[in-house]
């Protein structure tokens, strides 16, 4: 794959991230080498065939606890790190403009 | 058996100093430690006796500062949490204090757990005690230099490749991760659900089995911990039958002409193996050699980073700054949210993440992303076919003692990318894993990991007390009874 700037800048975004200049070149820099080795993964005989694993083989308990009813955190210890708060909701800029 | 808990609760039995006494000295010690490494987020300034009667009564400790402790101010080591105070206890923690067990501090650790080399801080470097120009490890690196320093007999850290048994070894105590699910995760920060392990910091074997038998058990609020009520393990090591045991060692890792340049540390680091091997078989160990699919070794790394790094894009979503989290001015949502990230992460975070943004693009989940699950399967399925016959896998924890700091002093070599990070295995298959310290390596203490099968942590611990007894290190920071 061809890695430009711009398309370092475009994975960042999704994620909201920006860089600086440096970051970019950064990421840039190491990039050809993590593909590189990232290939490694796809290199392994008759990859496709193998069922992905998701997480440790470990027999979880998967029954369903009673739908009873339980003493949730009270709203304001909720809301205690939120920067600006009124009441129940938290402040943020203005999402619909003018 | 040696341990540092046991003995303090002699001391506090025969009356031979007070909690108070032991406090005082913890938290002196624990200030001379911050001056010289830079371990602790959070120390306080005072700590008072539990009224707890538990296992692990006002025996003090440090937990990792990616646990959730209420009212105690917890940010992971990055900016973007900078400000935030839990309203909420890890079970982890709760369990601790209701055992009796003491805090005396949140410490550093690598920015949410993903880095190896405890530099990424946002308070900056943690320093290994054992010299300061080198490296604690990462990611669990306070947890590891307040252990190995003799402020506290354990710390609490986490474990999603090796974090907290590569600091072990580049510190010299014990660092164990126990099966996946065997200690709960809530109010754990994740990093990678799929891989990240509570596991704990300590100068023995015996009392990384105290601690565990205290923490371990299911637990309602993490659907992922499981049933461990009829193991025990303190009782299965004092009461160990010591029946002949049979290990594994990777041939491909374990061969010296696979290194281009074998450095003297990873010279001497394998001859340090085969003495104890040698050792081992007089003590009715025996260790064999193994083959393993190279392609499968070489793709460790990569499935590690490509899993990890993906997994932390989802789990670092909440970062937003909205609920908590430093909030920068702005116009918009989504500039608010933006400005909050582009400051609050380091760089190492961010190109991490882009990595995982990168392998969940359409485009290359499937090439990246579900390959690497499969080669995690085809890993697990191995190392199981070779746990129905041995004990475990032995291995050493790196090429040699801690790195040093500055980067450009050590070796960067591609041969040495399976020895530095087999120790993922571990995570990929969730089986119990510990390392111990196995010697010296130019004046560095180096480790040595035993991993076992899934829920076999008796027989893990087994092994590494008998080698632990075999090896009889000795911290050069404490002086300690055999």
């Amino acid at each position: 794959m061809n890695f430009t700037k711009e398309l370092v800048d475009d994975f960042a975004l999704k994620l909201l991230i920006g860089l600086r200049e440096e970051e970019n070149q950064m990421v840039l820099d190491e990039f050809e080498e993590i593909e590189h080795h990232m290939d490694l993964i796809c290199q392994i005989p008759n990859i496709s065939s193998v069922e992905p694993m998701t997480h440790p083989p470990v027999l979880f308990d998967e029954t369903l606890r009673e739908d009873d009813f339980v003493e949730e955190m009270p709203v304001e210890d909720v809301l205690c790190n939120a920067a600006h708060k009124n009441l129940s909701s938290v402040i943020v800029p203005k999402v619909v403009k003018e | 058996m040696k341990s540092a808990i046991k003995k303090l609760q002699e001391d506090y039995a025969a009356h031979r100093v007070t909690p108070l006494q032991v406090f005082q000295d913890t938290l002196l010690k624990a200030r001379e430690n911050q001056e010289k490494c830079n371990s602790f987020v959070t120390l306080f300034d005072h700590v008072e006796e539990s009224s707890q009667r538990g296992d692990l009564q006002n025996v003090v400790y440090a937990l990792k500062d990616n646990f959730s402790t209420k009212g105690i101010l917890t940010t992971a080591s990055s900016n973007t949490l900078s400000n935030y105070v839990p309203v909420y206890d890890a079970t982890v923690y709760q369990k601790l204090k209701d055992a009796g067990a003491v805090l005396i501090g949140k410490t550093t650790m690598d920015e949410f757990g993903l880095g190896g080399t405890g530099l990424t801080a946002h308070t900056g470097y943690v320093f290994n005690p054992l010299d300061t120009t080198r490296q604690a490890g990462g990611s669990s690196a306070g947890s590891a230099c307040v252990v190995s320093s003799g402020v506290v007999p354990f710390a609490i850290g986490s474990d999603t490749g090796d974090s907290v048994r590569k600091p072990a070894a580049y510190c010299g105590i014990v660092g164990y991760k126990p099966t996946y699910g065997l200690i709960s995760r809530y109010g754990l920060f994740a990093f990678a659900s799929s891989m990240d392990h509570v596991g704990v910091l300590t100068r023995s074997v015996y009392d990384a089995a105290m601690v565990v038998d205290v923490i371990k058990g299911k637990d309602e609020k993490d659907m992922t911990s499981i049933d461990s009520s009829s193991m025990h393990l303190v009782e299965s090591l004092v009461h160990a039958n010591h029946q002949p045991k049979k290990l594994f060692y990777i041939k491909e890792i374990m061969d010296i002409t696979k290194y281009s340049k074998p450095s003297d540390e990873l010279k001497m680091t394998f001859s340090l193996f085969e003495q104890l091997t040698k050792k081992a078989k007089e003590k009715g160990i025996s260790i064999v050699g193994e083959s393993f699919d190279e392609d499968l070794l070489r793709a460790i790394a990569s499935t590690y980073t490509c899993l990890t790094c993906a997994e932390a894009t989802s789990n670092l979503s909440n970062l937003t700054s909205i609920l908590f989290g430093p909030q920068e001015e702005a116009n918009d949502v989504n500039e608010m949210m933006m400005a909050h990230r582009t400051k609050g992460f380091s760089s190492l975070i961010k190109r991490r993440l882009i990595i995982g943004s990168y392998v969940l693009q359409k485009e290359n989940q499937e090439k990246y992303f579900i390959n690497a699950q499969r080669v995690r399967r085809l890993i697990v399925e191995k190392m199981n076919a070779l746990f129905s016959k041995y004990d475990g896998l032995i291995l050493p924890c790196s090429e040699g003692g801690a790195k040093y700091i500055d980067e450009s002093k050590n070796h960067t070599s591609d041969d040495l990318r399976i020895l530095e990070n087999h120790m993922a295995i571990g995570n990929f298959g969730g089986f119990p894993s510990i390392t111990i310290p196995c010697g010296f390596v130019k004046g560095l203490p180096v480790g040595i990991n035993i991993t076992g099968k899934v829920l076999d942590d008796c027989n893990v611990l087994e092994i590494a007390a008998r080698l632990e007894e075999m090896i009889a290190y000795q911290n050069p920071l404490v002086k300690e009874e055999m």
